[in-house]
């Protein structure tokens, strides 16, 4: 399937041994630097706080203080946030992906006059920050009581989700054959026929690639849930580390066992979906 | 589906809501988000104690660090989302901007008279003549200290002139403590350390204010010196925390109380280090205060006390229970003083009986408190705009992570002031 | 089939919702900040009309708002010409190595990639930390004390360190992108040039390179908008300091309005903050499409 894979990178005999050795000690190296921060912080979430300053380089948890994780369970408010999270992820992302899959049928498949500029409209999306609307969003938003309300976010992670999925879709649905709609069209299927039932399970894969990546985006975002969110009742998983700071300020122990709990959603996500990270990543390198 | 399973609970709330009627819900905010000890297990009780005067009414509070609380009332002032009671601070930088917006009831003055207040201390939260808030700490600037550490580094003799709190910083290095602490992060403390100097050298503490009033400069040879002894004692006399800059209140609090730090520059209402449950009975056994140092060739004199009505209450004027909400305003400071003294949480604005009991900490700070012979008010930073409390911390981070010149940041601190006084 | 493909109904069905939800939670938005930009409102309370003074503030009479562009140029070259080249040739090792081995380090390098930027922030946070962090204990063991310093504080360090921990979360990404671009060179030319005895640094340089073109102008362009959008990690951490050499413009803007109560001063900043993201982006993507008709 391709072609590096068999070409060997070191084809003098006596060097090649040396050179595979080389190889991979290089890419453990790396493999360390970017898990071994998070392996640290879980080490300390399972001591007392005062190991963490205690003259060892590494302590290791001998005798593991669990109970570090029923405080931040309890008082990190765990639950109440991961269930908000979940609410407003789960919905923006639904939408998000829906909408976005819309507009990519019209825009690649379908023939109209403004189709140019939509596309290039859906495209500013990608650009313009989020954060240019974190101001003015205040007064507009709160014209419509959306201010600390799930739907004053779900909006806004529908709308900076978009446009990358859009283009995502977009360069999945271009490949499709258009025989496809035209003979169901001439069954006498309809549109939301006709996407549903034909179209969708063509493009199971950029769905799926989509779904995931929404999601992590939309459940990771901290700034606009940290600003537009004033009751706590309503707060996602980010913000429980942020809850922390002020209230265990001199808990440490606690503080890290609240972030490995905040940081295992996406984990264990990942490691059930990461062959659709990658595809979404081969789809947003090459068409991106 | 989900978003309808959503709907439909949230609808069951409000139908139960409704039929459970009458009841009262105040929404608080405040600074102390630590709730099981000191300040904050007081305002707990206090709480607890109104709900159970007050039958239907519901408490929900909402606690940030100092900093991040300072800028949610912000963004709440924005979005008219205040709270219906919270905590603030009486000063032109906060509580100004707020009153000039109505965002806050005004209160009967002789409701408050009654409740045994130090002099000064409502005067401080009156604007156009109206009481707008309660005060509740009474504000000193001192550095705590550790004994033992003290102890243990051979230091018997407290400083009391900046040279000789300098001097102490090798003993404690070479110990591996961190000789003395502070928020550097929020700046803050620092820009109050920089009033605390001009007055030391000065013996003069109206100089900020005039300068504000532009009847003097900020580039004038007392602040410039002042600047200079501040960025002395952040950047080179090897005393404060390595990352003092990026180290903000809880973290730098908490390298005192954790024992990796002497001493600890702060207000009068961390009084509850002496008491604080989250650290040891050894730490709080030997935690105490001592009066800021003088300068060896300075006018002020040590029992010059840099003092102020800073915390405060106040009632939200878009409440839609704003009777209630001054009903707690009345609770709290009939309360307060006995309950934060009882427990030695805080340095409440009002009077307090001596009592033998009381933490060497708190029998440190009465003291203080006592010998002053002249007070200060309010530092500079909030005696003026939002905008030039901004300039001032911003300039005070630069001095301090010297990356400009003392000279330079009288300069600023002018520059600032200047265009505060147009917008006035 | 101009019928099925041509349809008004169900593309105004189709492009509506979204296009929409964009106007709503976008363009509008940006209406207001452009309103409230000409203003001095404090965010609360009365406010005047001022025109364009803070647009005159800004660009002739504010150091920061420079500083934080140049943050953004420093944070970009040194994705584009640091993390881009390191990530390309592990990418490169990746697929010279067994299917197996290769999909294991690929999942172990992208971990950062999936969390939150508030973990992996406080994650660096307590590991530059100079009483307990591990970074500073390392060197004060190995004997290099001198070098332990106060990471997020220290003027020499502070922009280097906030910028590692950026580009250490987005080297998962740039090796993804990287890797999978690898894997869609065809066999046949490097074949081709193998036969044509070319060594593999002239595979790479002359054959490799220049098909992968594409994509590594995509993640280049995909580097410029993420490095002039860093907020978070950030506000985070130095929240801009120490002074304000780690300032940028989405910090900045925050701050203005929400710290100094300079509402509208920060709305302009927001509106300039477009106007550079917009005009970046497309300035790059133009000089890529032109390189790439040379090609």
């Amino acid at each position: 399937m391709n072609a590096l894979t068999k070409t060997p990178l070191f084809d003098r005999s006596a060097g090649k041994r040396f050179g595979k050795f080389a190889l991979y000690a290089f890419l453990v190296v790396f493999a360390i630097l970017q898990v071994f921060p998070l392996l640290w912080v879980f080490d300390y979430s399972i001591q007392k706080t005062g190991d963490l300053f205690g003259p060892e380089l590494i302590k290791l948890p001998l005798v593991p203080v669990w109970h570090n994780y029923a405080r931040a369970w309890v008082d990190g408010k765990i639950l109440r946030y991961f269930i908000n999270s979940s609410i407003v992820v789960v919905s923006s992302v639904l939408i998000s992906t829906v909408v976005s899959f819309c507009l990519a049928y019209a825009t690649t498949r379908m023939v109209w006059k403004l189709r140019t500029l939509a596309a290039g409209f859906i495209g500013l999306g990608m650009v313009i920050p989020i954060h240019t609307t974190l101001l003015p969003n205040f007064i507009w938003f709160n014209v419509f009581g959306l201010i600390n309300t799930h739907v004053g976010l779900i909006i806004p992670y529908i709308a900076f989700t978009l446009s990358f999925n859009t283009l995502l879709f977009a360069g999945q649905l271009k490949t499709l054959p258009r025989s496809m709609e035209e003979s169901a069209f001439l069954d006498g299927a309809r549109y939301p026929k006709i996407l549903a039932s034909v179209i969708a399970p063509m493009a199971a894969p950029a769905i799926v690639t989509v779904l995931v990546m929404t999601f992590l985006t939309n459940w990771n975002e901290f700034i606009m849930a940290n600003t537009y969110l004033s009751t706590d009742d309503l707060r996602t998983l980010p913000f429980s580390i942020i809850r922390f700071q002020g209230q265990y300020s001199s808990d440490y122990a606690v503080q890290f066992a609240c972030m490995t709990l905040v940081a295992l959603p996406p984990l264990v996500l990942y490691f059930f979906f990461s062959r659709w990270i990658m595809s979404g990543a081969t789809a947003g390198a090459v068409k991106g | 589906m989900k978003r309808i399973a959503a709907l439909l609970v949230a609808t069951l709330c409000l139908a139960t809501g409704i039929y459970a009627q009458a009841k009262v819900t105040l929404k608080m905010g405040d600074n102390l988000p630590d709730r099981t000890s000191t300040w904050g297990a007081v305002v707990e009780q206090i709480n607890t104690e109104f709900k159970a005067a007050n039958p239907g009414t519901e408490i929900v509070t909402e606690s940030y660090p100092d900093q991040p609380y300072q800028q949610k009332i912000k963004i709440y002032a924005t979005a008219k989302q205040l709270p219906d009671v919270f905590k603030y601070w009486s000063f032109t930088s906060l509580l100004k901007p707020l009153v000039d917006g109505k965002f806050v009831v005004p209160l009967n003055m002789a409701d408050f008279k009654k409740y045994g207040y130090i002099p000064g201390a409502l005067e401080s939260n009156v604007y156009g003549g109206k009481l707008y808030g309660i005060p509740v700490s009474a504000d000193m600037w001192v550095v705590y200290y550790n004994k033992k550490l003290f102890a243990d580094a051979g230091v018997t003799k407290l400083p009391t002139t900046i040279d000789e709190l300098k001097a102490l910083a090798p003993a404690f290095t070479a110990k591996g403590i961190i000789p003395m602490v502070t928020d550097g992060k929020d700046a803050w403390p620092l820009s109050i350390t920089f009033d605390q100097l001009a007055w030391r050298i000065s013996g003069d503490q109206t100089l900020p204010q005039k300068a504000l009033d532009r009847k003097i400069k900020f580039t004038d040879p007392v602040f410039v010196q002042a600047a200079k002894e501040l960025q002395d004692l952040t950047t080179k006399a090897g005393l404060f925390q390595d990352d003092l800059m990026v180290s903000d209140y809880g973290a730098s609090r908490n390298l005192f109380g954790q024992g990796k730090a002497a001493m600890y520059l702060m207000g009068s209402w961390e009084l509850g280090l002496g008491s604080d449950a989250n650290f040891s009975d050894e730490f709080r056994a030997n935690v105490d205060a001592f009066k800021f140092p003088i300068l060896k060739n300075g006018k002020g004199k040590t029992d010059d006390l840099f003092a102020w009505y800073g915390g405060n209450y106040v009632v939200s004027a878009s409440s839609k229970s704003k009777d209630l909400g001054v009903k707690y305003l009345q609770f709290y400071a009939q309360r307060f003083p006995t309950l934060a003294w009882a427990s030695q949480a805080c340095f409440p604005a009002q009077k307090v009986e001596p009592r033998s009991s009381d933490t060497p900490v708190a029998k440190s700070l009465l003291k203080i408190a006592a010998d002053a012979k002249a007070t200060s008010g309010t530092a500079c930073l909030d005696l003026s705009t939002p905008q030039f409390k901004d300039d001032n911390q911003n300039a005070i981070r630069e001095l301090c992570s010297g990356l400009i010149t003392p000279e330079d940041f009288c300069q600023k601190l002018d520059a600032s002031a200047e265009k505060a006084s147009k917008q006035k | 089939m101009n019928r099925l493909f041509g349809n008004r109904t169900a593309i105004a069905f189709l492009v509506l919702p979204g296009v929409a939800i964009m106007v709503f939670a976008l363009i509008v938005p940006i209406g207001f900040s452009f309103y409230f930009s000409l203003t001095d409102w404090a965010g609360f309370g009365a406010f005047n009309p001022v025109g364009a003074a803070n647009y005159k503030e800004i660009l002739t009479a504010d150091p920061v708002f420079w500083r934080s562009l140049v943050n953004a140029l420093i944070l970009m070259a040194v994705t584009i010409f640091i993390q881009n080249p390191v990530a390309f040739a592990l990418a490169a090792l990746l697929a010279h190595i067994s299917q197996k081995a290769s999909q294991i380090f690929r999942s172990i390098f992208f971990v950062p990639a999936v969390l939150s930027v508030v973990v992996i922030t406080k994650l660096w946070v307590n590991i530059f930390n100079p009483t307990y962090g591990i970074l500073n204990k390392l060197l004060r063991l190995a004997g290099l004390k001198s070098l332990a310093v106060s990471w997020l504080s220290n003027p020499h360090t502070a922009l280097g360190s906030v910028i590692w921990i950026i580009i250490w979360q987005g080297f998962g990404w740039a090796l993804l992108f990287y890797y999978t671009g690898l894997m869609t060179v065809p066999k046949e030319i490097e074949e081709a040039a193998v036969v044509d005895g070319a060594s593999w640094p002239q595979t790479y340089t002359r054959i490799i390179l220049p098909y992968m073109f594409p994509v590594i102008s995509s993640v280049i362009v995909i580097d410029v908008i993420s490095s002039l959008k860093q907020m978070e990690m950030i506000y985070l951490s130095t929240d801009g300091g120490p002074g304000q050499l780690t300032q940028f413009i989405a910090v900045y803007l925050y701050q203005k309005a929400f710290v100094a109560s300079q509402y509208g001063y920060g709305n302009a900043l927001s509106i300039l903050f477009v106007v550079v993201a917009v005009g970046i982006t497309v300035l790059v993507q133009r000089l890529f499409r032109s390189e790439g008709e040379i090609q």
